[in-house]
C-alpha cells in the first residue's frame, strides 16, 4: 500500500472513521513490529507496537497530513522504543528470551529461518544509530527522506550511517571475498 | 591503497546508489574509482548481495493488531455522544445567558423606581440583584466557551458543583420559609442542565494527553515542510515527542 493511501486513511481515522482506522493499522503493522523488533527487542515488539498504536490514535487529532502518515507512525515507534529501552536500563531485569526460532512464523518467511537468525544477529550487533538508519530504509524500505524525517535528522547523516552499517555487515556476514585481500 | 579516504567516499556512493539515492555525477565517480580499485569493486559485490539478504533475510512474524488497537479508541459513537453533549452545552449557556442578561435588565430597571428597602452587608437589594445577574450572566458565557473550548471546561466543573451544592441546600431552606417563589428555584435547573452536560462532554473529550495541554510546547519543528536544512552531523535524539512526555501512555 503506498504512502497516499495509508495517509489518506490515518486522515479518515483521525475524522472519526473506525473502519480507516483498522485498515491503517492492518496497513502498518506489520512494519511497525518489524521496526520496534529491530530496534527494542523481538519478544516484546508486539506490545510495544500496542503501545505505539495507543499513542498514536490517541494523538492522531493533531496530525495534519502534511508528513506522510507512515513516517509519522514510524517516528512514534521509534520513541516507543527508545522510551522502552530506558525502562528497561532503569530497572535491569534478565529478560526471559523466548526460544525465537521455535515459534511458528505465521504468514511471514519465505527465508531458510538460519539465514534470517544470522542476518538479525548481524543487524543487533550493530552501532544503535546505525542499525536504526539500516532498518528503516533497507528492511522497512523507506527512502533517506522518509527515514531522515522519522530520526529527525538530517538527509547526510542517514546517508553515512547506511554505509557504514553496510560496511559493517559486509565485514560480519560477508563471503570470502569481503575480506581484504590485498591486507 | 585500501582504506583511504577515497574508498570510504567511494563505499558511501556506492551505497547511496544500491538504494537508488545516487545522482549522475556519484554514478561516473564511482566508476572511475573501481576502475582502479580491486577492493571497491569486492566491497561492491558483497554490499550488494548482503543488502539482498537483509532485504529478505530479517522477516518478523507479523500479528494482528486491528482488534486490539482500535477496540480500544473512541468510536464514532462515543464521537456522537460528545457533539451531542456540546451542543446541549451551547444550549443551555445561550438559555443562561438570556436568564441573566433579561435579570440583568430587570434589576436596571427596577432601580430606577424603587428605593432600597434593604440593605444587606454594604449592599442595597438593587446592587445584590445586579451581582447574582452578572453571574447569570457570567455562567452562560462560561457553557458556551465551554462547549467550544472544551478543553478547559474540566476546570469549570468543580466551581460549579460546588455552587450547586450551596444553593440546593439554602434554596431549599428559602422554599421551606416561604422566602423565594418556586419559579426561580426552577430557573436554577438550567445551572444542573448545565453541569451535567459538562460533566458529559469532559467524558467523552479524549484524554488531555492526546493533545497539547496548556503550558506545553512543541519542542521540535514538525517533520515535512519546508526544506530541512543540512546541519551537520547531530545525534539522534531520543526526546520525547512534541508536546508528549511518559505520562501521555497509559
Ligand atoms: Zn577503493
Amino acid at each position: 500500500m503506498d504512502d497516499a493511501r495509508i495517509t489518506a486513511l490515518a486522515l479518515r481515522a483521525r475524522d472519526g472513521d473506525r473502519a480507516a482506522a483498522g485498515e491503517f493499522v492492518a496497513a502498518t503493522q506489520a512494519q511497525v513490529v518489524r521496526l520496534l523488533a529491530h530496534l527494542a527487542d523481538p519478544s516484546v515488539a508486539e506490545e510495544l507496537a500496542q503501545e505505539c498504536y495507543e499513542r498514536a490514535l490517541g494523538s492522531l487529532r493533531r496530525y495534519r497530513g502534511d508528513a506522510p502518515a507512515r513516517s509519522w507512525l514510524l517516528a512514534i515507534a521509534r520513541r516507543v522504543a527508545a522510551d522502552h529501552l530506558r525502562r528497561r536500563a532503569r530497572r535491569p531485569v534478565a529478560p526471559a528470551e523466548p526460544a525465537e526460532d521455535d515459534r511458528p512464523l505465521g504468514r511471514a518467511p519465505q527465508s531458510d529461518p538460519a539465514e534470517s537468525a544470522a542476518v538479525r544477529d548481524a543487524l543487533a550487533a550493530l552501532d544503535a544509530d546505525r542499525r536504526e538508519a539500516f532498518v528503516l530504509t533497507q528492511v522497512i524500505g523507506l527512502s533517506y527522506e522518509d527515514a531522515a524525517a522519522v530520526c529527525r535528522c538530517p538527509v547526510g547523516t542517514i546517508r553515512s550511517r547506511v554505509a557504514r552499517a553496510r560496511a559493517d555487515l559486509v565485514d560480519a556476514l560477508g563471503e570470502p571475498s569481503a575480506q581484504r585481500r590485498s591486507g | 591503497m585500501t582504506s583511504s579516504s577515497a574508498c570510504d567516499a567511494c563505499r558511501e556512493a556506492m551505497s547511496a546508489a544500491l538504494d537508488g539515492e545516487a545522482d549522475a555525477g556519484e554514478h561516473a565517480r564511482i566508476e572511475a574509482h573501481l576502475a582502479g580499485c580491486a577492493d571497491c569493486r569486492a566491497w561492491q559485490h558483497d554490499a550488494a548481495a548482503i543488502t539482498r539478504r537483509a532485504r529478505t533475510g530479517a522477516v518478523t512474524p507479523s500479528p494482528d493488531l486491528v482488534d486490539r488497537v482500535v477496540g480500544a479508541a473512541p468510536g464514532p459513537r462515543v464521537r456522537w455522544r460528545g457533539v451531542a453533549a456540546r451542543a446541549g452545552l451551547a444550549a443551555v449557556g445561550l438559555a443562561q445567558a438570556v436568564l441573566g442578561a433579561v435579570s440583568l435588565l430587570g434589576a436596571a430597571t427596577h432601580a430606577h423606581h424603587a428605593v432600597d428597602p434593604l440593605e444587606v452587608l454594604g449592599a442595597g437589594m438593587a446592587h445584590a440583584t445586579h451581582e447574582s445577574a452578572a453571574w447569570n450572566l457570567a455562567l452562560g458565557v462560561a457553557f458556551l466557551a465551554g462547549a467550544l473550548w472544551t478543553r478547559h471546561l474540566a476546570g469549570l466543573l468543580p466551581v460549579l458543583g460546588a455552587f450547586i451544592a450551596v444553593l440546593a441546600v439554602l434554596s431549599g431552606l428559602d422554599l421551606v420559609a416561604g422566602r423565594v417563589e418556586p419559579g426561580r428555584v426552577v430557573s436554577h435547573l438550567v445551572v444542573v442542565a448545565g453541569f451535567l452536560l459538562g460533566l458529559a462532554v469532559v467524558r467523552t473529550v479524549p484524554r488531555p494527553g492526546a493533545g497539547p495541554t496548556p503550558g506545553a510546547r512543541r519542542r521540535l519543528p514538525s517533520f515535512g515542510g519546508g526544506p530541512r536544512p543540512e546541519t551537520p552531523e547531530r545525534p539522534a535524539t531520543t526526546a520525547p515527542t512534541p508536546w508528549e512526555r511518559e505520562s501521555d501512555v497509559a
